[in-house]
């Protein structure tokens, strides 16, 4: 007879991680809350020793390490990147991976502690019904640069995390600065 | 970092069967998906206690979601009885300490193979369908690399002239069941042996769907509010089964997608499909309160 041990804390914390992100991602703009604040539970769920990550500060790198996943030193050569203060990031943020038409996957996820107040933008595409207004402390030349690099279906995905709460902004959603 | 930091203590089993390892995968997958609707994303689709072919693909996207909160309906062919329906939920509840259901309205997550419900699903649900060949291309190119390239090209003029000669040797399109679809107006994706009756539901639909193909190890993704358009030539107006004119002979409901049960002494009688729903009507004629859901179809008429 099959006996499953209940699950630990570590499992716990992750579904309901992704379930998070899951929803995020399917309806741009929502805000979902996370079971802990801040990247740790992200990389958890996410990050482990098949894929490749950065991050701009020194605990978030020790915890990539843990995970097992490549550290990178360029934003370019990491799947997940993990960014504290994207307007530090400038210019090593275009490098980011966008994947190609045969491969879209490749492209990266990028995880951004960004405060959910701000400019605003407005956001249409799959996920939303017509279209969604948020605001998001995040400049108007990131958005440039993203839609410089999104050609889709190559692009990059986008979480903005600010505390427990998280935004996804997937490369299929159009992003209009107001 | 210590070492204890980096381990974990020993267990039998994982909860929710699969380990880590294979979970974080697919949720990586899993988010590029929905990122990309529609793009078929690889995956390394792990073993499960069941024969590649009969949902493995959809059991792992399941198991990766579900958690002791879970509802979890199964539908095979659009009943919740059958041998495969039945084995996959009581495996999926055992390994997870989910509850069961066979109501749609109280599912969190619907796994199904070949029907989408009649009861139109909310936004917080999922639909996790089964599929067994995840590439609209396959008939027209069996080399997956160039059907990659040609998907990447967004070239689908090859799959235009199947449905055209059909249309020319047949006088209508004899596409039943797979009917290729766009979505989001650039990847073309087969949305599982669904019939053409369910392909609608898809369209700008509440709920978040993954199709996931174990033996072909590829899974992709439809978000809520994504068009998901049947391809069709604009003088051809698209058709589901003629099915709205049919009553169910068990349950009485009409304008639902039917079974055909073929009579010994010719001719032939009608069930409804989505079985559950036709237990429901049964229940409220005999006067139980029981609630059935807004559905898809209204009078055989797609409506929503």
């Amino acid at each position: 007879m099959l006996t499953v041990a209940p699950p630990d804390t570590v499992e716990l914390r992750s579904n309901a991680t992704f379930e998070a992100l899951m929803w995020a991602l399917s309806r741009p703009g929502d805000i979902r809350t996370l079971p802990e604040a801040g990247f740790d539970a992200i990389s958890e769920t996410l990050v482990d020793l098949e894929c490749s990550a950065y991050a701009d500060t020194p605990a978030m790198r020790e915890r990539i390490l843990a995970t097992g996943a490549n550290l990178s030193d360029r934003i370019g050569a990491a799947d997940y990147v993990f960014i504290t203060a994207l307007e530090h990031a400038g210019q090593q943020l275009a490098e980011i991976k966008c994947g190609t038409a045969l491969y879209p996957d490749d492209g990266a996820t990028l995880i951004a502690a960004a405060a959910h107040l701000g400019n605003r933008v407005r956001l249409t595409g799959p996920g939303i019904q017509e279209t969604t207004e948020i605001t998001l402390a995040v400049s108007p030349e990131f958005w440039a640069m993203r839609e410089m690099l999104c050609l889709y279906p190559e692009g990059f995905d986008i979480f903005f995390v600010d505390g427990d709460k998280v935004v996804g902004i997937p490369r299929s959603t159009k992003v209009e600065v107001l | 970092m210590s070492l204890a930091s980096l381990t974990k203590d020993w267990a039998a089993t994982s909860y929710g069967f699969l380990d880590a390892s294979a979970k974080r995968e697919l949720r990586r997958k899993m988010l590029k998906a929905i990122a990309v609707p529609g793009c078929q994303m690889p995956y390394a689709s792990r073993e499960v206690p069941m024969a590649r072919g009969w949902g493995t693909g959809g059991l792992q996207v399941t198991l990766t979601l579900v958690n002791s909160a879970s509802v979890v309906k199964v539908i095979d062919q659009g009943a919740d009885d059958g041998v495969n329906a039945a084995s996959i939920r009581r495996f999926i509840s055992r390994v997870s300490g989910a509850s069961e259901t066979w109501d749609t309205l109280d599912a969190t997550i619907v796994q199904s193979r070949h029907r989408i419900p009649e009861e139109i699903m909310r936004e917080d649900q999922v639909l996790v369908l089964q599929v067994p060949n995840p590439e609209p291309l396959r008939g027209v190119e069996p080399n997956i690399s160039i059907a990659r390239q040609m998907h990447a090209d967004a070239d689908y003029g090859k799959l235009w002239l199947t449905l055209y000669e059909q249309i020319v040797r047949k006088g209508r399109i004899m596409q039943g069941a797979s009917y290729p679809a766009m979505v989001n107006g650039r990847h073309v994706m087969t949305p599982s042996p669904i019939p053409r009756w369910d392909v609608p539901k898809l369209n700008m639909a509440q709920h978040l769907t993954f199709l996931s193909a174990g033996r072909e190890k590829r899974l992709h993704a439809v978000p809520p509010y994504t068009r998901v358009e049947p391809l069709v030539f604009s003088d051809r107006p698209y058709q589901v089964e003629d099915h709205a004119d049919l009553t169910c002979r068990r349950s009485g409901v009409r304008g639902f997608f039917m079974n055909e049960l073929p009579q010994d002494g010719g001719g032939s009688v009608f069930e409804v499909s989505d079985s559950n729903l036709g237990i429901k009507a049964i229940d409220k004629t005999e006067g139980s309160a029981i609630e059935i859901g807004e559905t898809w179809y209204r009078n055989g008429e797609y409506s929503a």
